[in-house]
C-alpha cells in the first residue's frame, strides 16, 4: 500500500515493510536507489536525523520473489513559523485586502485559513484565485468605531501556527502610487520641467475621497532629494531645477486625510530644455561662410522654439510666429 | 432679536476677512469658503484630539491606555451618535442631511466633554479639555453657519445638558471610565468622518452663491 509520510527535518524515522515480520529478508530503495544493509534493523529502515534531501519515494521489496511489500512517499519538512499578515485598503471606502506569506519554508504543503471579526461579527474574506495567498472583504459600513481583528493560521502535517492583526478602519488606509508619471522639459525655460501623473486606478472615488501628492526629485547627479507636498491637482512644474542636469522624479499619493503614504511612483528620468549650441560647425566650413555673423542669427529650426506638445495657450503660439519673424527680418538684413 | 443675532452671525461668518468691511456681504465669499473653514476646523480639532486622547486615556490608566484595547460596544454606550453610517446611505445623504448629523453629533458631544471637564482631577486636563470644548464650540458654529447660509433649519432638539445626572450615570467606577473611552472614540470617529463630508460637501456647493433667506425669516 502507499501512503504520504511527513517527518520533520532532524528527526530519526523508522520505517516498517508492511506486514513483514522483523527477521524477513527485504531489500529497500530509495528513489531507485538500494539501500546500503547498514541502515536497516532486521527489516526495518532507520533513517537517523532525516534532512530535506532524504524526501521521496521508499519501496520494500521482499527478498528472494522480489514482490512489492511497501512504499511510501517521504516528504520531510517542518512545522510552519509564525505566518506574516499584512492588510491593506488601497481601494478605500470600498474595502480592504489581506495577503501573507510564511518567512521560512516548510517544505511540505500547508493550509491557511482566516478570520475576520468586527465587533461581534464574523466576516468573509473572499479568497482570490489560488496561487495568491490573498483575500479581500468589503465594508459594509463606514467610519466604524469598532477595530477589526483578522486571525490567520498555518497548518500542516507536522504543526500549526498563527498571527493576529487588530487595526481600525483608517489605520490600513494606503492607495496605490500614482500612475502614468511623466516629466518634460519646458521649452525655452533651463531651469523647469513639468511633472505631471494619474490618480492610481484602484482608487474608486476621488471625488469623494481626494488624494494629495508628494513629488520627490533631485539630479542624478546628487543624492539629496527636493520634496513638495500638493494638496490637489495632478501636475506641477519644478521651477529651480539646475540647467542641463538630469533629473529623477518619483511622485507618491495618500488620502487627504486618513492613512498611510502610498509607495513612491516609478522614477522618470528629464532633463530640462536648454538652448541648442551654437557652434556646431567645423573649423573648415567657419572659413568658407562669407560671413561669420550671418551663421550666428540663423534661426534654429522652428520646431525646436515652437514644439506645439509642450506649448500651453494661444499666446504662446503668438510669440513663437513673433520670433520667427524677428528672425526672418535679421536674415534678410544680413543677406 | 434672534433674527438680528442670526442675520450678525451671518455676516461674521461670511465676511470675517480682515480686509472687508463688516457688513459687506460680498457673494464672492459664499458658502463654499465656509465650508472649507469648517473642513480646516475638523482637521485642527483632530489633531488636537489625539493629544487630549493621549492624555485622557493615561489618565484613566490601563487597559483604556492600550493601543490594542478594543472592546465590545455596549448598549449603554449608544447613547453618544454615532458616525457608522452604511456606504450607500452615506453617499445618498442631501446636504442638509449631512450637515444636520454634523451638527447634532458634535452638539452632543460637546455637552458630554463638558460634563467630563467637570468631574476630571488633573490640572492640565482641566486645561486641555476646556481649550478642546471652545474649539468644538467654534465648529459646531460654524457648521450652524454653513447651514444657515445654505438656507437649511438648525436641527432642533436638546442642547442643554444631557438629562437628569441620574439616569445615565455609570453604576461603577470602571463602567464610568469604558463611557469616556467610548466618547472619546467616537469624538475622533466624528472628526475623521467631518473631513470626508465636508470634503464631499465642497465639491458640491458652488462657492460663488449665497442666498441670505432674509424674506423667510419675516424681516
Amino acid at each position: 500500500d502507499s501512503h504520504v509520510q511527513y517527518e520533520r527535518v532532524g528527526a530519526d524515522v523508522t520505517m516498517k515493510c508492511g506486514s513483514m515480520d522483523w527477521d524477513a529478508a527485504v531489500t529497500w530503495t530509495a528513489n531507485g536507489t538500494d539501500i546500503d544493509e547498514s541502515h536497516l534493523n532486521g527489516s526495518y529502515l532507520i533513517l537517523k536525523n532525516v534532512g530535506l534531501s532524504q524526501s521521496g519515494q521508499y519501496f520494500c521489496y521482499e527478498g528472494s520473489s522480489w514482490h512489492l511489500k511497501y512504499q511510501t512517499n517521504l516528504r520531510v519538512g517542518t512545522p510552519p513559523k509564525e505566518p506574516v499578515l499584512m492588510c491593506r485598503s488601497n481601494n478605500y471606502p470600498k474595502g480592504f485586502y489581506c495577503s501573507w506569506h510564511l518567512p521560512t519554508p516548510t517544505y511540505i504543503p500547508n493550509f491557511f485559513n482566516i478570520s475576520v471579526i468586527h465587533g461581534t461579527k464574523d466576516m468573509v474574506c473572499e479568497k482570490d484565485s489560488p496561487p495568491k495567498n490573498r483575500c479581500h472583504i468589503k465594508y459594509l459600513q463606514l467610519f466604524s468605531t469598532v477595530k477589526y481583528k483578522v486571525t490567520l493560521t498555518v497548518t500542516n502535517a507536522l504543526g500549526k501556527n498563527f498571527t493576529t492583526l487588530t487595526f481600525d478602519e483608517f489605520a490600513i488606509v494606503k492607495p496605490d502610487p500614482p500612475e502614468s508619471v511623466v516629466a518634460k522639459p519646458v521649452p525655452n525655460n533651463p531651469r523647469r520641467l513639468e511633472v505631471s501623473w494619474q490618480n492610481p486606478s484602484s482608487w474608486p472615488d476621488p471625488e469623494s475621497f481626494p488624494l494629495k501628492f508628494f513629488l520627490r526629485y533631485r539630479p542624478l547627479i546628487l543624492d539629496q532629494w527636493q520634496h513638495v507636498e500638493l494638496s490637489d491637482g495632478t501636475s506641477h512644474t519644478i521651477t529651480d531645477a539646475y540647467a542641463g542636469k538630469e533629473y529623477i522624479i518619483q511622485v507618491a499619493a495618500k488620502d487627504s486625510d486618513i492613512g498611510t503614504w502610498s509607495d513612491w511612483s516609478v522614477a522618470v528620468h528629464a532633463t530640462p530644455w536648454t538652448e541648442e549650441p551654437k557652434h556646431l560647425t567645423t573649423e573648415a566650413q567657419i572659413t568658407e561662410t562669407t560671413s561669420v555673423s550671418t551663421s550666428s542669427f540663423m534661426a534654429p529650426p522652428t520646431t525646436k522654439i515652437c514644439d506645439k506638445g509642450a506649448v500651453v495657450g494661444s499666446g504662446a503660439m503668438a510669440v513663437c510666429w513673433t520670433a520667427g519673424l524677428v528672425v526672418a527680418a535679421y536674415s534678410v538684413l544680413f543677406i | 432679536g434672534d433674527s438680528w443675532g442670526i442675520f450678525t452671525f451671518l455676516c461674521a461668518a461670511l465676511c470675517n476677512l480682515p480686509a472687508l468691511p463688516a457688513l459687506n456681504c460680498s457673494e464672492e465669499l459664499g458658502a463654499g469658503q465656509s465650508i472649507q473653514q469648517t473642513y480646516d476646523l475638523t482637521r485642527y480639532l483632530e489633531h488636537q484630539l489625539r493629544t487630549l486622547a493621549g492624555t485622557y486615556l493615561n489618565y484613566l490608566g490601563p487597559p483604556f491606555n492600550e493601543p490594542d484595547f478594543n472592546p465590545p460596544r455596549m448598549a449603554r454606550a449608544e447613547r453618544v451618535p454615532s458616525a457608522t453610517v452604511d456606504l450607500d446611505l452615506w453617499r445618498g445623504l442631501t446636504d442638509n442631511a449631512r450637515l444636520a448629523a454634523n451638527y447634532r453629533a458634535y452638539s452632543r458631544l460637546l455637552c458630554y466633554l463638558r460634563v467630563l471637564d467637570g468631574q476630571v482631577g488633573t490640572a492640565e486636563l482641566r486645561h486641555r479639555l476646556s481649550h478642546f470644548c471652545a474649539s468644538l464650540q467654534g465648529l459646531v458654529l460654524s457648521i450652524g453657519g454653513v447651514m444657515s447660509s445654505l438656507g437649511y433649519p438648525l436641527p432642533a432638539g436638546p442642547v442643554g445638558p444631557p438629562g437628569p445626572p441620574g439616569a445615565s450615570a455609570a453604576p461603577n467606577d470602571f463602567l464610568k471610565k469604558m463611557d469616556d473611552f467610548w466618547l472619546l472614540k467616537e469624538l475622533q470617529t466624528w472628526l475623521w468622518r467631518s473631513a470626508k463630508d465636508f470634503n464631499r460637501l465642497k465639491k458640491k456647493v458652488p462657492p460663488a452663491v449665497v442666498t441670505l433667506r432674509l424674506e423667510a425669516r419675516g424681516f
